[in-house]
């Protein structure tokens, strides 16, 4: 069993990151071109390999407007299989609502994926396996965490673009929130928040660290976010081998300042990269994208 | 419907309820319990379902297989009287309510449920400590959030806030205790539980898991929390949020299309005596292994739903008004 690379690297001793932004106007695009000339690019040891993709399905959302899209989530599937893995999962364990089946209905994942059968996980519901926390960023010692995600060759956070009423920003650090099974910890997992959300954050993700992101930004949402906000459009895909440093580019991108973020700026000292000089950055340039998101009132500090 | 269809559609029901009564018990472990899918370990609250999906009805299923799940679930409990999420944690849980549930019924367990009720009415949120609302107090945060700090109910884990599921289990878990089990403190923590779920409710009605307002912007209603919380509080006193969100719900279960939520949802308005409404899809839209690959909870809540004879939630003969300001009729 992979139990995930959990080895903690100074940012001074890791190589640069790179994280590549192309632009989506529409979901109605060709996202299986798209995604799988930009995976392309990056050579991920991916061939024969078990893959979980692991996108934000907050709640119940007809509108498309809170969740990642599954336009999305199906082209990357299909991009996957197509450079070689052997099976490409889907999973999520949603934070608020215990009924992950109407999730999946009301934003008709299958009708993008076909039958997924096997291939989706309630992350909330599988089967355990502890992990002592070694980061120790909150108090808690140990995590129960899925044999899924942690048992996979190659985990994909897959965020959408999103501003959070509690942490900030919403992206591929804050997805991994939903990776801890509700069955233990309850909808809402509170035990979370009890902790911090933003250690947290780090705790998970030295936990269960992906290895990829990808974050849907083509509709995002600004304010009130993960669910309340109000839909924004940025038309663009963010890809990369850190999240941390595809998290920072994405905050660069909505105007706001990713080392004003607690969680970022932490993770930026052990799990990835925050300064742009240590981002190899690919497709279009941040400035040629930028649309500035707008935040609540407690996180004016955040805005560049 | 013609009378010739509803006699096609009972059968195709009847038949579905038995198909997920067999499943259930063909997922039974060799050590007593049941997992959330098939050949996963065994683990409390799945098996709390499947004990009163198969054994709380007046057709119960084999008393052999019912002395392993109850034996499995005693053996489970730790010393404090609570039950854990999964084997390994050595802190109990909102799953404490659901397995004394389960096992209230059963002669051999009382010690076992007296000793869980304890623990149960011992356990008070961290939110509404006095500290915790002097702090909220100073830093104002009452803008976020709109709720009254002084009602207490149950959290998901201990030491952490009232959220609407668990409180709801809580009081449903106390009501369904022999009275002489019931710690000393059980009718003041029942009081503020209640009022607790009704200060949760969402403005239009129903309930999320328990934030009526953040922000300023009012929540929106979920099936499984209102479906709960109306369940908890069908023996409470009559109050105009409960027919409200009996309103809810019955608006709501037209446009259901999960069988979680279905099943649950077609529970709480028997449980009510209310008539249900035409649906986009029914139960018989999942077969018994659809419903298995969805969790035990779900097959366990379907073939529940689906048993006219069910001890629990009871299908009411009396119909209760669901305008906002009637009572029970």
């Amino acid at each position: 069993m992979n139990l995930r690379n959990r080895e903690l690297v100074p940012s001074f001793s890791r190589p640069a990151s790179r994280v590549m932004i192309r632009k989506a106007a529409r979901y109605e695009e060709d996202l299986l071109a798209l995604i799988y000339e930009s995976l392309t690019e990056f050579h991920l040891p991916v061939k024969d390999k078990t893959i979980l993709l692991k996108p934000n399905l907050v709640g119940l959302d007809p509108q498309g407007v809170m969740n990642t899209h599954p336009a999305v989530i199906a082209a990357t599937r299909e991009s996957f299989l197509k450079l070689g893995a052997s099976r490409v999962m889907i999973g999520d364990g949603p934070a608020l609502d215990r009924d992950t089946q109407a999730i999946l209905e009301s934003v008709r994942l299958e009708e993008f994926t076909g039958k997924l059968g096997k291939d989706f996980c309630d992350l909330n519901i599988d089967d355990l396996e502890r992990v002592q926390l070694e980061t120790r960023a909150t108090r808690l010692k140990e995590l129960f965490l899925p044999k899924t995600v942690l048992g996979v060759d190659f985990l994909v956070s897959m965020p959408k673009l999103k501003t959070h009423h509690w942490a900030g920003v919403t992206l591929s650090l804050k997805n991994m929130f939903g990776t801890v099974p509700g069955s233990c910890y309850g909808w809402p997992k509170n035990v979370l928040h009890w902790a911090g959300i933003d250690r947290s954050i780090l705790d998970i993700n030295a936990s269960a660290r992906p290895d990829f992101a990808i974050v849907d930004g083509i509709l995002g949402m600004e304010g009130n976010g993960p669910t309340q906000g109000t839909p924004k459009a940025a038309g663009v895909l963010l890809f990369g081998d850190d999240p941390v440093a595809v998290d920072s580019t994405a905050c660069r991108v909505m105007g706001l300042l990713p080392d004003k973020v607690d969680y970022l700026a932490r993770a930026g000292t052990m799990l990835g990269h925050v300064e742009t000089s240590k981002i190899q950055q690919l497709g279009e340039g941040i400035e040629a994208v930028r649309t500035p998101f707008s935040v609540l009132p407690e996180f004016t500090r955040l805005l560049a | 419907m013609n009378a010739l269809e509803m006699l096609e559609l009972t059968k195709t029901l009847s038949t579905l309820r038995n198909d997920c009564l067999s499943l259930l018990e063909n997922l039974q472990n060799a050590d007593g319990g049941w997992g959330f899918h098939a050949s996963e370990q065994s683990r409390v609250e799945p098996t709390s379902w499947a004990v009163r999906a198969l054994f709380h009805s007046a057709e119960s299923g084999d008393p052999k297989n019912f002395r392993r799940a109850t034996d499995f679930l005693r053996s489970r409990q730790l010393p404090d009287g609570s039950w854990p999420a999964c084997a390994e944690m050595s802190a109990g849980s909102w799953i404490t309510s659901l397995t004394c549930s389960a096992l209230a019924a059963d002669p051999e367990s009382a010690k076992h449920v007296a000793a869980g009720l304890k623990w149960l009415c011992d356990d008070f949120p961290r939110d509404s400590s006095p500290w915790r609302r002097f702090v909220r107090r100073i830093r104002n945060e009452s803008r976020l959030a709109r709720q009254n700090d002084l009602y207490r109910g149950w959290g998901w884990t201990p030491k952490t806030s009232s959220w609407v599921e668990p409180t709801a289990f809580g009081l449903m878990a106390l009501r369904d205790a022999p009275a002489a089990q019931l710690p000393q403190n059980a009718p003041q923590r029942r009081e503020l539980a209640v009022a607790l779920l009704y200060d949760r409710m969402c403005p239009g009605g129903g309930w999320n898991c328990g934030n009526p307002s953040v922000y300023g912007v009012d929540g929106e209603a979920l099936v499984l929390p209102t479906c709960w919380a109306l369940l908890a509080l069908r023996e409470a006193q009559e109050n105009p949020g409960r027919a409200l969100s009996l309103a809810w719900l019955r608006k709501e279960f037209a446009k259901i299309e999960s069988a979680a939520s279905l099943a649950v949802a077609r529970m709480t308005l028997e449980n009510y005596g209310i008539e249900r409404p035409p649906t986009k899809h029914d139960l018989q839209d999942w077969s018994a292994q659809e419903l298995a690959e969805q969790g035990t909870h779900v097959l366990a809540w379907v073939s529940t739903a689906l048993n006219p004879a069910r001890l629990w939630p009871a299908v009411a003969a009396k119909s209760v008004s669901t305008s906002a300001s009637g009572g029970a009729q």
